[in-house]
């Protein structure tokens, strides 16, 4: 029964992937790439860490792709981009990133079916609770913690100040980017 | 094996069907209740015609409203145009699912229900925006765009102003979080935090102080301007469903969720959500609305100060 | 004690201000070169000037920058077609009957004198250079002007229709433009038709005088009504925005347009009653008052003491009636959604007085030629009395839950700011002007029917902002509580109509005493006084600001031309002025905040 959900919620993932580079809207490529993450986030919750499955929704489908969202709804993007993107589905154009994607893939399989991967010992062998998460995180991994944070705060700093608008009167940071592209 | 879990099954799904209902039914008839508040303390009768003191006027309304011409414009993005009044339903319903009502009334009992429900509110924000761009309507534009910035920014505090509970109860599990509030309700030593999540929770389901995403007076109807029948139906009924469930969080997280004496612990639930609701409606009917940038200036100035110092003191308090 | 006193003092302000005027033009004649301009002795107080298209412009210009105490305001600019007019009235002798004319009102506030500038045109030069260079506020007139009646304004910015679609064919206020759809050929409308007249509603942001991209950003272009929820009517704003930034805003009106002018035309003096009350909708009889004030001017009719009490009680009653709505909408436009209705019950309340002494209720059309239209109903005072005594605490009330709202606050205050001088130029008048600190209220400085025997003050505020304007309406509804309690203490006896021939009706006691009133009776009430050949022009403080008639006779049953003058018209075209670099929010407040309603723009 949990292969069978496995399954499932990869296949949907897999199947939303591939609309997204299909699709020639860039809000419907959007939107099957936010189902895509929802069905990595069930993945995440099957093979026993709940707490990145939700962090996968909060973060990625509810807070980054929210944004980019609001971004393309702003380029207010209409047939001539959809036409644009026709164009750009042009084999001559995907054909070289195909290939060396299709390298990657057969690696990847190779890898998974040689070196024996983890899906005989069964699914979920040991769930993560937060907790072990949060002493992870802040024991052995503290230095990558700190990095991080030390990397978003200067992206903070620098998005003030890229969106900060030289002679505008109001300013207010959470919609420097709608102001921007106005 | 299958034998003996078959009578649990049809109890589960008693109780999540019975939930869903139970909510969706609440929500439907928050939209005469909250008519009828508001005519109160407006010196006016609100609805009152249909059945007794007005109570069929929901009956009405839904009739009405599956009957209306389902209007979907031809410059729209259909599809997505449909989908989004369904996201929020469905988002807000997922949300009650990890809400505990009573002792053995809930529908799932999740490790990580705190996080579950603030991704499900996360997702329902897709709702508006969506709605907003699919509209290829100007207002619905500027609609959508104000409830992504607001949205997204109040939900960063919402997180953090539950980070207290979550310390103090050491749990993401709402079940666990109730039964620790036994020494005493958390809106004590988290008062601001509840504060800061009863704000941000307005903002979340757009109501009226914070209703920029709709905004009557500047944009018509904002995000569902061009929405009618019953997609125009599951955005009223959606907004309803996330009154009823922030309410009922806060009652969970703050006020001891069915803890109390005397009564049954259901009653003591439902009340403590009536009143939240009941609050939700007054403020809707006593307070203006602020502008797009004093909300946001209010949020990233005032609310996320309050909430990483709340975060922080309770933190020093636990571990000293 | 009172009425005695009332006799006594009988005012004619009608008087003063003929000498005032007549005093000005004394000091005019001295000091200035009169090949500008000529002298004509009017006898509503308004000193008029008659000048030719090359000189009016310098004259103009002399009025408000060269003379001490100038007339900073534009007032009025309107036109008469003079084609069909038979008696040449107040025409400088010596000089050419024109065609048509254009009609400059100005305002010194300082003065508190009204001055009308006349320029003859004849048919084959309908042009004249354009005011806009000195009154910002002249763009609207002179765009009417061209719109009604076809005089083109040299050097107009955007000289372009403003109440009339603009595939309309023809001036409609001239007398050879039909007056009503059956008088021409039956309207239809063809495939073609519709398609052009669609094709010419199709917005184009250049035709509107702005550009579609700006430096490192396209513009969204927001059309803001003419139907929408809060533009108070059909009222149109086109934004050009930068997000939710206001970069330019173009406010188009005329949706709204009904030709109260033209039908003045065809109306006998008083059956044109009721239209007036449709002008201004949220002042009810307050829109009488300025036409039956300028009618009495020109008939010389001297009005009881107890009609004109019994006017200003109703007038201010329906002062407070509108700035009522005002206040709710004011609320409800910011977000707050309760006021409204609180305001709306004590609204229903001043309409049970209404519709108790008049019989109506939003549109009474209760004040007649020389009086009202029935004395006073018994139980009236106790009517009254209750109603002053409920007010102050509800108006308190509304203080704690509107004015003093945080919130309310930082949404009005700083925004839509403008400061006196601003406003002069601008042509704002009432709490409008009052909001930016001057204390100039036409009740005290020109009073008419009888405002100089009330105590009352004029509340005035500093800021000029949208706040301000709200506080200034709050405090003079306490105002107005005051003159109404003043005429209830000290309500005149005496009759409520005036026994002047041209009174309409006319009384009815005497007519069976001899044939000669009887006549006279039946013939004013079937086709209506004939009043005498002039022009009178009465302004009044209305509820929005400044209202009058200019009422030209011809010495006939109706009208020759009627201008009406409203406040609401120069108010909206400084909507742009105000409002750009703020937010779409920031627009509702200011609109809220103005007062307005579309019938008082369009007429």
């Amino acid at each position: 029964m949990e292969l069978f959900y496995f399954y499932l919620a990869g296949t949907v993932a897999i199947l939303a992937t591939a609309m997204v580079i299909t699709r020639l809207n860039a809000v419907h490529a959007l939107l099957y790439l936010i189902v895509s993450l929802l069905a990595v986030a069930c993945l995440f919750f099957q093979l026993g860490a709940p707490f990145a499955a939700a962090l996968e929704v909060i973060v990625y489908a509810g807070a980054i792709m929210v944004l980019m969202v609001f971004v393309i709804m702003m380029l207010n993007q209409g047939d001539a981009a959809v036409q644009q993107e026709s164009a750009w589905l042009n084999p001559k154009l995907w054909a070289g990133p195909g290939i060396l994607c299709g390298i990657l893939l057969l690696q990847l399989a190779l890898v998974v079916l040689l070196g024996g991967g983890g899906s005989s010992e069964g699914f979920a062998p040991k769930a993560v609770p937060t907790k072990e998460v949060g002493i992870a995180l802040f024991g052995p991994y503290l230095i990558a913690v700190e990095l991080a944070s030390m990397v978003l705060l200067a992206g903070l700093v620098g998005a003030f100040h890229l969106a900060r608008p030289a002679t505008r009167k109001h300013t207010d940071s959470a919609t420097g980017k709608e102001r921007n592209n106005g | 094996m299958e034998a003996v879990t078959e009578p649990s099954v049809l109890a589960t799904l008693l109780n999540i069907g019975g939930i869903l209902l139970a909510a969706v039914i609440f929500a439907a008839l928050l939209t005469w209740g909250e008519r009828r508040l508001l005519g109160f303390w407006q010196d006016r009768p609100g609805p009152n015609r249909v059945g007794p003191f007005g109570l069929l006027q929901v009956v009405a309304d839904m009739i009405k409203l599956f009957f209306k011409e389902d209007f979907v414009p031809k410059f729209a993005d259909i599809p997505v145009f449909i989908l989004a009044p369904t996201i929020v339903m469905i988002a807000m319903l997922m949300g009650f699912a990890v809400l505990p009502i009573a002792p053995g009334i809930g529908v799932i009992d999740l490790n990580i229900g705190l996080l579950f429900f603030l991704a499900m509110s996360s997702m329902a924000v897709y709702s508006v925006i969506l709605g907003g761009y699919a509209s290829n309507n100007k207002y619905a534009l500027l609609g959508g765009l104000r409830a992504a910035a607001q949205t997204v920014s109040y939900e960063v505090f919402m997180g953090i102003s539950l980070m207290g509970v979550v310390m103090m109860a050491g749990t993401f599990n709402l079940r666990e979080i109730v039964l620790a509030q036994e020494g005493g309700w958390y809106i004590v030593p988290q008062f601001f935090g509840f504060l800061v999540f009863l704000v941000a929770g307005i903002a979340e389901s757009h109501r009226l102080p914070f209703d920029l995403p709709e905004a009557e007076h500047e944009l018509t109807a904002g995000f569902h301007t061009e929405y009618s029948g019953m997609k125009f139906g599951m955005f009223f009924v959606g907004e309803y469903l996330s009154v009823i469930l922030i309410s009922g969080l806060i009652t969970t997280l703050f006020l001891g969720g069915w803890l109390g004496p005397w009564l049954p612990p259901l009653a003591w639930f439902l009340i403590k959500t009536f009143v939240l609701v009941v609050f939700f409606v007054l403020l809707r009917a006593a307070i203006p609305r602020p502008r797009y940038d004093q909300l946001m200036d209010f949020g990233w100035k005032v609310m996320l100060p309050v909430s990483l110092i709340n975060l922080l003191a309770t933190a020093a308090i636990l571990i000293s | 004690m009172q009425s005695d006193t009332l006799t006594r003092k009988q005012p004619l302000p009608t008087k003063t201000y003929a000498l005032a005027a007549r005093a000005f033009l004394a000091e005019i004649r001295r000091n200035a070169n009169d090949a500008w301009y000529q002298l004509q002795d009017c006898a509503d107080g308004f000193p008029t000037l008659w000048t030719t298209p090359g000189n009016v412009i310098a004259l103009l210009r002399y009025l408000k920058h060269k003379i001490p105490h100038p007339f900073a305001m534009l007032y009025d600019l309107t036109a008469i077609d003079e084609r069909l007019r038979i008696n040449d009235y107040g025409r400088p002798q010596g000089t050419q009957k024109p065609d048509f004319t254009v009609v400059y009102q100005l305002l010194s506030v300082e003065r508190d004198l009204f001055i009308r500038i006349k320029v003859p045109l004849t048919e084959n030069a309908l042009s004249l250079p354009s005011a806009t260079a000195l009154w910002p506020n002249a763009n609207w007139y002179e765009r009417e002007v061209w719109d009604l009646f076809g005089i083109a304004f040299d050097g107009h910015p955007h000289l372009r229709r403003i109440m009339m679609p603009h595939t309309w064919k023809g001036h409609p206020l001239r007398k050879d433009h039909h007056a009503r759809a059956t008088e021409v050929d039956p309207f239809t409308l063809s495939d073609e038709k519709q398609d052009r007249e669609q094709e010419a509603l199709r917005f184009r942001p250049e035709e509107w005088g702005m550009a579609d991209h700006g430096e490192d950003s396209d513009y969204m272009f927001l059309n803001l009504g003419p139907n929408h929820p809060s533009v108070h009517g059909v009222f149109r704003v086109a934004l050009q925005l930068d997000g939710e930034q206001i970069i330019d805003s173009v406010p188009d009106i005329g949706y709204h347009h009904r030709g109260a002018e033209k039908m003045a035309e065809r109306q006998a003096w008083h059956s044109y009653m009721p239209y007036t009350d449709r002008i201004d909708y949220l002042g009810g009889v307050m829109n009488n008052l300025p036409y039956v004030l300028a009618l009495e001017q020109l008939a010389g009719i001297k009005v009881p003491p107890r009609a004109q009490t019994i006017r200003v009680m109703m007038a201010e009653l329906f002062r407070i009636s509108s700035h009522l709505v005002f206040y709710g909408t004011f609320a409800q436009d910011v977000g707050q959604m309760s006021p409204v209705f609180y305001m709306f019950i004590d609204r229903e309340k001043l309409f049970g007085i209404v519709e108790a002494i008049t019989g109506g209720r939003m549109h009474p059309a209760w004040f007649r030629i020389g009086g009202v239209a029935q004395d006073l109903p018994e139980g009236w005072d106790r009517m009254v009395r209750e109603f002053l005594d409920y007010m102050p605490a509800r108006l308190a009330e509304y203080e704690g839950m509107v004015l003093k709202n945080k919130l309310l606050q930082k949404r009005t205050r700083g925004i839509g700011v403008y400061n006196t001088a601003e406003a002069l130029d601008w042509g704002i008048t009432g709490p409008g002007l009052r909001a930016t600190g001057l204390d100039w209220d036409l009740r005290k400085r020109r009073p008419y029917s009888g405002y100089e025997q009330f105590e009352f003050d004029v509340p005035t505020a500093n800021g000029g902002d949208c706040f301000d304007r709200c506080v200034v309406r709050v405090e003079e509804i306490r105002q107005s509580l005051r003159i109404i309690e003043q005429c209830l203490n000290n309500m005149p006896s005496g009759p409520y109509k005036s026994d002047h021939p041209l009174t309409t009706p006319p009384a009815k006691e005497r007519t069976m005493e001899d044939i000669e009133t009887l006549i006279q009776h039946f013939v004013n009430n079937s086709w209506g006084p004939v009043m005498p050949v002039g022009e009178s022009c009465f302004p009044i403080e209305a509820t929005k600001g400044l209202n009058s008639y200019h009422i030209v006779s011809d010495g006939g049953t109706t009208s020759y031309r009627t201008r009406i003058r409203t406040p609401s018209f120069p108010h909206l075209q400084m909507i742009p002025h105000i409002s750009n670099g703020l937010m779409v929010a920031d627009l509702i407040a200011i609109i809220a905040s103005i007062d307005f309603v579309m019938a008082d723009v369009d007429r």
